[in-house]
């Protein structure tokens, strides 16, 4: 979920970023401004960073950036910090990269939804094929002991019933499942627009 | 569903109003004066919630009026970039190139929103139609025709288990199917009334077919 909350809002924060300091505002105050709100977990973590600054209780914007980026789940969030720390520790030019930087991520962005788009393609064949043949054929299992029940019975012995029940139960819910690991993949491969 | 409507059809004109700000920001015209002009000429719900606001912010300051404007499209979008605007206006940052920058984002931001929406919406609803309607009611044509319960086959018990099944089998047709088009919270709304729909298709299948 981190994951796909950092890639849903970096975007926004690198424009934010890049606005902010491209008219004279400083890194810790454009910090600051995100971490007031608007930027979902990104600007809880920048929140945080500047609540432990302020108590005193950290080593610095260096070193809350640094661990910052291992606990940052998405790539671009990861380099976007690694930036900022750049940006403290050697002075680079900040605005520059961080432009780069939104190009290059709005580039990818395009490229993960036509591979989710192309990815999903098969979802609806694979989890039709599971959800629509599993029950089909549990289902005439399940009828089965009904069916056998009068003459026909004699042909062949059937197991217990409770035992086809139990093979259609488990069948069902093992259906169920399948369905609903096919369909995650929905939920994983999310390019997070 | 008209909501989203709503809210989508506020999305996608929001790149060309921004286009048409920057146009009249580097003609030299204060951005007030500018979304003015152009919440005359801008057609949609946009342009008018846009009219609308401007003319009820007389009595108070712009950074309201934009704030209220905000508020009233219920677009993350639309409140996004107001707040850039303000930070920008605070700022005294370059207006032109920043509304430019925003229009060309949004516009490739909406661009690929809708290719996603046009891709995978039929993909999407036929999984709901398959799982939720035909399924039920294929099985209850099985079921119905080979031990109508009006022959005094026992399948009170086949019935309730196959019920659940696609109770459950339809909340994850409709999960997965709003989780592809990026709207699964919407899709929450929907899930009842789709279980109810496929477990009350299919008994009231085998009722009518067998019985």
């Amino acid at each position: 979920m981190r994951k796909l909350d950092e890639q849903r809002e970096i975007l926004y924060v690198i424009r934010t970023l890049d606005v902010l300091m491209s008219s004279g505002v400083g890194l810790e105050a454009a910090i600051h401004t995100i971490g007031s709100g608007g930027y979902g977990i990104i600007s809880e973590d920048f929140s945080g960073i500047m609540s432990r600054l302020r108590k005193g209780s950290s080593r610095g914007l260096g070193s809350e950036l640094k661990s910052m980026m291992n606990k940052a789940d998405s790539e671009g969030y990861r380099r976007l910090l690694n930036t900022m720390y750049t940006n403290v520790t050697q002075n680079t030019d900040i605005i520059e990269t961080i432009r780069k930087q939104g190009t290059r991520m709005e580039n990818e962005r395009s490229e993960s939804v036509n591979k989710y788009i192309e990815a999903l393609g098969s979802v609806p064949e694979t989890l039709l094929s599971i959800g629509m043949i599993g029950p089909i054929i549990l289902a005439i299992a399940g009828l089965i002991p009904q069916l056998m029940s009068g003459d026909l019975g004699a042909f062949m012995k059937l197991p217990p019933a409770s035992t086809i029940n139990f093979v259609v139960n488990a069948g069902l819910v093992l259906t169920l499942f399948g369905m609903f690991m096919i369909g995650l993949k929905a939920h994983t491969k999310d390019p997070g627009l | 569903m008209i909501e989203r409507k709503r809210r989508r059809s506020i999305e996608n004109t929001l790149p060309s109003l921004l286009e048409s700000l920057s146009d009249s920001v580097g003609a030299g015209r204060g951005i007030q004066e500018a979304m003015m002009e152009q919440s005359r000429t801008l057609p949609g719900v946009l342009g008018q919630l846009l009219k609308e606001t401007l003319e009820e912010s007389h009595s108070s300051s712009f950074d309201a009026a934009l704030a209220a404007f905000a508020a009233k499209t219920r677009s993350s979008q639309v409140q996004r970039v107001m707040v850039l605007i303000e930070t920008a206006i605070e700022q005294d940052a370059p207006l032109q190139g920043i509304l430019s920058d925003l229009a060309m984002d949004y516009e490739r931001l909406n661009d690929l929103m809708n290719k996603r929406e046009e891709e995978l919406l039929g993909k999407g609803i036929l999984i709901v139609l398959f799982i939720s309607i035909g399924l039920p009611v294929l099985i209850a044509f099985i079921v119905g025709l080979f031990t109508p319960a009006s022959k005094g086959f026992q399948i009170d018990s086949f019935n309730v288990t196959f019920s659940l099944f696609f109770g459950a089998a339809s909340a994850i047709a409709i999960g997965v199917s709003g989780r592809m088009l990026g709207r699964f919270k919407d899709a929450l709304w929907w899930m009842p009334g789709w279980i109810a729909l496929s477990m009350g298709l299919y008994l009231g299948a085998v009722i009518m077919i067998g019985g």
